[in-house]
């Protein structure tokens, strides 16, 4: 039974907190058997949404870019991770700017009714939200959240699971926190297995 | 003594709701006397997304050379600094984001090279506005917009007391703002109060 995890890195920092906490949750899932796709965005070709809506009639984009490509590919795994570092309270501009760009689907399932996820399939796909902060206070990602709900609810994921990490400037990076790497590797290795018995089950 | 406005039209949708709210504030704006407004619809503004490199905590200046070089000056010029956005995907458009990440350079000047945004005399006496759209009717459709846009305003000198919002849900197409039954009024007071604050304010 394969399972295919796609992990997507929206920093624009290459290999830092948030990039690293991602790979090391990916290493788990890939020493329990998974296949896993790694995404960098900022490597990629892709536009903000331009809000023109003409999806809302036609449930296609009139944009045909990299980030079309991503979400075809993210619909056909079984777990999504999301990575992004806190920006200013928020995710990053480059992975709201390819969240946007889901409103195509988000228009099939709503207003053209031809795309629909059943709760048993919503079930089966876990969505998993990676990120870290500079500041330590607690309420740092609760701007994120909303916007990272928003895309799993609109791609078919079941929003399972959080690996966050704050304080970042106070470690002084995500390889001197004393749990953040070997949690993600763990969860990693667990949610392959999840994910393998609710397929056969 | 000239009251000078800053507008940025967030939306990648030209003329659409959050736009025409802005308008209508800018417009109620422009009654005042010595008012300047300037306007820029961040589709065209240039600006890049910050690449999280944190050189700004050092040169206290930002290593990418584009449309932000303007703003930024222009930035600390204005006496009230409006940013309108719709609301997508529960939060605010990315190129608004964009805008408010590349404000960084401001928070390493303020926090931690612990440097003036603005000269002494005029400290504490600038303004800020949030203007949003959503098309969803939520009450909380709004509320994880507003932390970033907190931090926009902080990180160039406006506290949480000097932010004025109007923030109207349940508008989707294009044009709905038009049928909603307050926005224009508030829209029109929200402009008027802001510069009645401002001419106090300067006049000090």
């Amino acid at each position: 039974m394969e399972i295919k995890v796609i992990g997507i890195s929206g920093s624009p920092h290459r290999h830092g907190n948030t990039e690293t906490l991602l790979d090391s949750f990916l290493k788990g899932t890939h020493a329990s058997g998974a296949t896993i796709e790694k995404v960098v965005l900022k490597t990629l070709q892709y536009s903000p949404c331009r809000g023109c809506n003409a999806c809302h009639k036609t449930g296609e984009c009139i944009v045909n870019d990299d980030a079309i490509i991503l979400y075809e590919k993210i619909l056909t795994s079984d777990c999504l991770a999301i990575a992004s570092p806190i920006y200013t309270m928020g995710i990053t501009a480059e992975l709201k700017g390819f969240i946007d760009r889901q409103q195509y689907l988000w228009a099939r399932k709503f207003i053209l009714k031809t795309l629909y996820f059943s709760d048993d399939c919503i079930k089966r796909h876990k969505g998993i939200f990676i990120s870290t902060a500079g500041l330590g206070w607690e309420n740092v990602f609760d701007g994120a959240f909303p916007v990272i709900t928003a895309l799993f609810n609109t791609t078919g994921f079941e929003y399972y699971d959080n690996m966050i990490a704050n304080d970042m400037d106070q470690y002084d990076g995500i390889k001197n926190h004393p749990t953040a790497l070997k949690d993600a590797f763990d969860k990693g290795m667990k949610i392959v297995g999840i994910l393998e018995k609710l397929k056969t089950g | 003594m000239p009251i000078k406005v800053l507008a940025f039209a967030g939306s990648p949708r030209r003329h659409g709701n959050s736009e025409t709210l802005l308008d209508w504030v800018l417009a109620s704006m422009s009654e005042g006397q010595d008012v300047t407004i300037e306007k820029i619809a961040l589709t065209e503004a240039d600006i890049n997304p910050c690449r999280g490199c944190n050189a700004c905590e050092k040169l206290n200046k930002c290593i990418q050379r584009d449309g932000m070089d303007i703003w930024h000056d222009k930035i600390i010029e204005a006496d009230c600094i409006i940013l309108s956005s719709p609301i997508y995907c529960m939060g605010i458009a990315s190129q608004p984001k964009a805008l408010i990440d590349r404000a960084q350079v401001f928070r390493s000047r303020k926090y931690v090279l612990k440097l003036p945004i603005v000269p002494l005399e005029r400290k504490g006496k600038r303004l800020g506005v949030f203007l949003a759209t959503a098309g969803q009717n939520w009450s909380y459709v709004f509320d994880a917009a507003v932390p970033s846009v907190k931090c926009f305003f902080h990180v160039i000198d406006i506290k949480d007391a000097d932010i004025f919002y109007l923030m109207i849900n349940g508008v989707d197409e294009k044009g709905a703002i038009e049928y909603h039954p307050s926005a224009k009024t508030d829209a029109d007071k929200l402009g008027k109060a802001v510069i009645a604050k401002l001419k106090t304010r300067l006049a000090m």
